[in-house]
């Protein structure tokens, strides 16, 4: 503080009730980005420091997941891959799928976690929910290692499309933070959506195309398919990697829903925000 | 002090609270609601360089007021009006993590405070002088005291040289020696023209530290002014009115 600077040159605040509109709160996001990495960094942090397994976790979990699925679903069932190996069909989904979920997941119980972070002091706390879903890229990350061992036993190519990849994927981040910042409101307003999120996301998970081609689907049934809007993300990540074919007009109908959800998610935020820390 | 605009003004606020109504709840539908004013129709006018203390028993709106100047809550109606940089330490380790360092949550700490990673840098020497715990700064906070987090946090809130301190009863768990230092450090910062507001119940260390007294008594400011005046009216924390 400067010696003798009068109290008139410095920044002026005026608390008043905040009613309406409140936009998208993504203006604070920029002037905090500080605080968001310094989240993100704590939560990987502390994640991989208790956790004896460490990273072990990132690996055990999606390998399980394509493992069971593909002896279920690839060799009992005989659900046809595109002619792909299931496993690797599979495993492109499940990474994409698990990434979100475990984002969203994350996300939602942010800001009831966040204790005195809501409660005692003030932060953007939007930055709460985008912390957990930037926290979850590692295990995303770790498991993109495991991918390219998998197509390089396989006997892949390589197409040229995986350099897509990750704008693939920064499309998954941007619904998982739509999806997580609704999330973490409702929770925070009505805990029991947090008991019904596990359902919730494996619902969500058996319409998205994750463990089996939009080809299995009727014919009639696939532009609806498109309107989930992890339905884009996930086709988009595995046409990036085993390059197959995207259709365009569906991704965009995709893109458009998860727009939407982005969009409600941040203005929701932004309406039940002023009410955490009554009742965080 | 001389004729530069206050440091907070406060006009008419008040916080309001639905709560569930006391009495039998109605067996259909929602439970009855009231309102519950933890703060009624506040006037207030702090001036730069004053260190203001807030007295009152337990449910006063001590903490309540120190929320809504904190911006954790919005007033419920009212105005106020804040100038300069504002820190608040409104309980001991917000924000820590239990299983990052001292010394990791120290940039946490300063970047929940809005403060960039170099300029946390910057000033470790001086903050972790200021906080004096010694090689325990490399140790997970999970097995700090209590009393070393509150050195931490408030070491580093003091080191962002805010116009506007905001401390709620916590310099309780420093020992004597790191509350003289904390005391030491508000009479500075209130010497340059800052200003801080504090609650607590201790009167000695109120009418040594604070230039000015309010006095809340459930939700309504009592008096405001001179510590010996307010302390006097004050009938004390356990005292009954």
């Amino acid at each position: 503080m400067s010696e003798g600077a009068g109290a008139r040159d410095r920044p002026t605040h005026v608390l008043v009730p905040q009613r309406g509109w409140r936009g998208l709160g993504l203006a604070q996001v920029v002037p905090w980005r500080g605080l968001l990495w310094a989240l993100v960094w704590r939560d990987i942090r502390s994640r991989y420091r208790q956790a004896v397994l460490g990273v072990l976790w990132a690996v055990i979990r999606p390998v399980v997941t394509t493992a069971l699925f593909t002896v279920v679903l690839g060799q009992l069932a005989r659900v046809e891959a595109d002619g792909w190996p299931y496993a690797l069909y599979a495993f492109t989904g499940v990474l994409a799928w698990g990434f979100f979920a475990s984002a969203a997941q994350a996300a939602s119980t942010s800001v009831l976690g966040a204790g005195g972070l809501v409660t005692k002091v003030w932060i953007p706390r939007v930055l709460l929910p985008l912390a957990s879903v930037g926290a979850a890229t590692l295990d995303f990350l770790v498991g993109a290692v495991l991918l390219g061992g998998l197509l390089a036993w396989h006997g892949v190519s390589v197409p040229w499309t995986l350099v897509l990849a990750p704008l693939a994927m920064l499309w998954v981040a941007l619904v998982a933070c739509g999806v997580g910042v609704l999330l973490s409101a409702l929770v925070t307003l009505w805990r029991d959506v947090g008991h019904a999120m596990a359902f919730l996301l494996q619902a969500w998970m058996l319409v998205t195309p994750v463990l089996y081609p939009l080809s299995l689907l009727p014919p009639a049934w696939r532009p609806v398919a498109f309107l989930n809007p992890m339905t884009g993300p996930v086709e988009a990540f595995r046409s990036a990697v085993l390059g197959t074919a995207l259709p365009l007009g569906g991704c965009l109908a995709s893109a458009g829903a998860g727009l939407v959800v982005l969009v409600a998610g941040l203005v929701a935020f932004q309406h039940v925000e002023r009410r955490f820390a009554d009742l965080a | 002090m001389t004729g530069a605009a206050p440091a907070i003004e406060i006009e008419g606020l008040w916080k309001t609270y639905r709560v569930r109504a006391p009495g039998p709840s109605r067996r259909l539908g929602r439970a009855a609601r009231e309102d519950m004013h933890a703060l009624r129709d506040v006037h207030l006018v702090v001036p730069a360089g004053c260190v203001a203390g807030l007295v009152g028993g337990n449910g006063a709106g001590k903490s309540t007021l120190l929320k809504v100047l904190s911006r954790v809550t919005d007033p419920s109606r009212g105005r106020v009006v804040l100038r300069g940089r504002t820190a608040s330490l409104l309980e001991v380790g917000t924000g820590f993590h239990p299983e990052l360092t001292g010394l990791e949550n120290v940039f946490l700490q300063g970047a929940v405070h809005g403060l960039a990673r170099r300029d946390v840098r910057e000033r470790l020497p001086a903050i972790l002088d200021f906080a004096g715990v010694g090689a325990w700064v490399h140790e997970p906070a999970k097995r700090l005291s209590s009393g070393m987090l509150l050195r931490l946090a408030y070491s580093v809130a003091a080191h962002l040289e805010p116009h506007l301190l905001l401390l709620d009863e916590l310099l309780s768990a420093a020992d004597p020696a790191f509350r003289e230092r904390c005391h030491e450090h508000v009479r500075s910062l209130a010497a340059r023209g800052g200003t801080v507001v504090l609650a607590g119940h201790d009167r000695a260390a109120l009418r040594s530290l604070c230039t000015h007294l309010a006095w809340l008594d459930a939700g309504v400011l009592r008096q405001w002014g001179e510590p010996g005046a307010v302390l006097a009216a004050w009938p004390g924390a356990g005292a009954r009115p």
